[in-house]
């Protein structure tokens, strides 16, 4: 009787702890997705982007990004006014991002006083020709992909779990994905792309971080495209959380005419 | 000495200081040739384009009011009026209120879905600049106007008011030649019609009601003004003199993403208010158009988009038998527009290779755009175009441009 009592115990905490090994790396997974894509309920960066070619040429992209999230892990809006290069600046771009794969884009080019409702069918073309797809800049759902730990590890002395990503839903470029998620801030802190082949096509790796507004904040980080030989840094500035955003700012008529009281 | 001028300086910079904000400037500084590939153009210089351009714009924002403007100043080898300036836009913004938004002064306006066709965007165009490589900004010519926008739960209301009427800047002559009704001309037909008076009964209203339903876009439009183009004919002393027929349009238009791509569905009615009855040869006959567009990405960096437009003369009956009997063209009673649009974006996004192609089945005659720029470094982008005008018939709208075919070079330093 004692033996059978025993063993049932056994037998639940195996089980019980087989459930949470399974449900470790998608846990993990969302964790990691909440931390670096809906840190507060909005926010607001001035971005750097520098984009190197294969020749070493480098190319600067500023401009203001505003991000707002209707609900944690849910739809989200992102507004994007361009300062440099010249040719660009001032334009606008919007997107509302739906966890359910339907974005909404538009841009607005004030010198023809055009707003154009982008098809968005697309989500790995380059972000205005960086080395950042769409999906890397505002995030692909932690659901669109099937997760599975695949050890611990440790990055620059910090303890990572090392989890792996494979599409659900076949993926025209990706085969799958390693991230190195660090297990005190659940932040990438590195990201290995493999294509079909199997031969690891991009590589992504987190900078600086730091603790902005009570959020733990990667400042920098990079994106490398090992096949094209060309890599993009970014550097997010002044950066800020929780400014009140409203939903009203991601409208054609905020796409037209900027905040002002958060675009200077 | 030395002093003084510190002194100066911080006096300067105590009543400088807050006072005077910052006013950001930038621009770009662009060289456009060209030249006709079709040798009997009558036009006066072969040269389609020679010119230095000089953009600078201006930006500063204080309490609520912002202030922006865009002021040309080129140098055209290829035009008797060497120098040239032109405030393509100079304007205040300011919001009233929560709902109300004002944009008054020199502005560019643009609305509609169309791509490259125009229904109910009825504001100003200058195919001068369109026909021989300019940038697209320059297919817009400013309108001295006020632009209100009101804001509720039902939707956005635009109203634009042109108190002088502003027309679409066509080709003269001068450097592009077109069809005078008989022949196509150039050299010595410069071709400058008359504007409506400056009388308020003559200024333009356009009008937009924005609403969105789901995903999409709906809009009602209208406007009360005149032609852009100078399509009616008086007699003053005897001789023919065009003119800009008053007109109103109504209209409607939706647009929004369907499978995987973005569709645009628009109509308007041209009422022509000079020939009611469509019975007058000296005014145009009212029309009814529609166009259908779909547009949608079809591998990465490669966008591409069809549109079909149809329009539909009121009275042709009318209009053939006068057309008939004066020996002049006779358009059919409905005309059919085909376009496309191929944009292919390469290394990096650094080269952009874009096709353009009008065709019209009814008409037979068609328009060719193409073009490559290559961004060299932030600043520095070089392009390269082509203009081809096709058709069976000079008196159609792309047919009468037919030996205007031209190539450009441009380049331009952003800063």
């Amino acid at each position: 009787m004692r033996n059978l009592t025993l063993i049932t115990m056994m037998l639940a905490l195996l089980l019980a702890t087989g459930a949470v090994f399974g449900q470790n790396a998608n846990e993990i997974m969302k964790k990691s997705h909440m931390a670096y894509y809906y840190a507060g309920d909005d926010g607001i960066a001035e971005v750097t982007m520098r984009i190197t070619d294969k020749r070493g040429k480098e190319r600067i992209k500023e401009f203001t990004m505003l991000r707002m999230d209707e609900s944690d892990g849910g739809s989200q809006k992102y507004y994007t006014y361009f300062r440099k290069p010249s040719d660009v600046s001032r334009l606008t771009f919007m997107v509302h991002k739906s966890p359910d794969g339907n974005d909404q884009r538009w841009i607005y080019i004030p010198s023809i006083d055009l707003v154009k409702p982008i098809s968005a069918d697309d989500k790995n073309s380059s972000f205005v020709g960086s080395h950042f797809s769409y999906e890397d800049v505002s995030g692909r759902h932690w659901t669109e992909d099937k997760h599975t730990m695949l050890s611990d590890s440790t990055i620059d002395g910090r303890g990572v779990f090392v989890i792996e990503s494979v599409p659900i839903e076949d993926d025209k470029s990706l085969a799958r994905k390693v991230s190195y998620i660090d297990k005190e801030n659940y932040l990438p802190l590195l990201e290995e792309y493999y294509n079909k082949k199997g031969k690891l096509e991009r590589l992504f790796k987190a900078g600086k971080i730091e603790e902005i507004d009570g959020f733990t904040t990667m400042t920098t980080r990079s994106m490398e495209n090992l096949k094209k030989k060309g890599k993009t840094i970014i550097e997010f500035s002044s950066i800020r959380y929780n400014v009140g955003l409203k939903s009203d700012f991601f409208t054609e008529r905020y796409l037209k005419n900027p905040p002002r009281q958060f675009i200077k | 000495m030395k002093r003084i001028s510190i002194i100066i300086l911080a006096a300067l910079s105590l009543t400088a200081g807050p006072a005077m904000a910052e006013v950001t400037i930038d621009g770009f500084l662009q060289t456009l040739y060209g030249g006709r590939i079709d040798e009997s153009n009558p036009t006066a210089t072969e040269q389609t384009a020679s010119e230095t351009r000089m953009q600078l714009r201006a930006e500063h924002y204080g309490d609520g009011v912002e202030f922006f403007g865009r002021l040309d100043f080129v140098y055209d080898g290829a035009d008797s009026s060497r120098y040239d300036w032109e405030l393509r836009e100079g304007y205040m913004k300011f919001r009233l209120g929560r709902r109300f938004d004002f944009k008054v002064g020199r502005q560019i306006l643009t609305w509609g879905t169309g791509d490259l066709i125009f229904i109910n965007d009825v504001f100003a165009k200058d195919y001068r600049s369109f026909f021989i490589g300019r940038d697209d900004q320059y297919l817009k010519a400013p309108q001295n106007a006020i632009r209100a926008d009101f804001y509720s739960g039902l939707g956005a209301l635009s109203l634009v008011w042109t108190p002088r009427f502003e027309p679409n800047r066509l080709p003269t002559g001068r450097r592009l030649s077109y069809f005078n009704g008989v022949e196509i001309v150039g050299e010595g037909s410069f071709f400058n019609p008359p504007t409506p008076e400056a009388k308020f009964e003559n200024s333009e209203l356009a009008m937009r009601l924005n609403r969105r339903i789901g995903s999409f876009a709906t809009s009602l439009y209208f406007y009360k003004g005149f032609y852009k183009n100078p399509l009616g004919v008086v007699m003053v002393d005897e001789t023919m003199m065009p003119v800009y027929p008053k007109l109103n349009v109504y209209g409607a238009s939706i647009r929004g993403p369907i499978a995987g791509g973005i569709i645009w569905i628009e109509g308007g009615y041209f009422d022509s208010r000079e020939d009611l009855n469509g019975d007058d040869p000296m005014m145009p006959n009212s029309s009814l158009t529609g166009l259908a567009g779909f547009e949608r990405q079809i591998a990465t960096n490669l966008t591409a988009n069809l549109q079909w437009q149809v329009d539909m003369i009121s009275d042709w009956d009318t209009y053939k038998a006068q057309r008939e009997a004066a020996g002049s063209f006779v358009r059919d009673e409905i005309r059919h527009l085909l376009t496309s649009r191929v944009t292919r974006l390469m290394y990096d996004e650094l080269v952009n290779l874009s096709l353009f192609v009008f065709y019209s089945p009814t008409d037979e005659d068609g328009y060719f755009r193409g073009s490559v720029s290559y961004k060299y470094t932030d600043e520095l982008e070089l392009a390269l175009g082509v203009n081809i005008f096709e058709g069976k018939n000079q008196a159609t709208e792309f047919g009468q441009f037919e030996k205007n075919d031209n190539v450009y070079l441009k380049l331009t330093y952003g800063f």
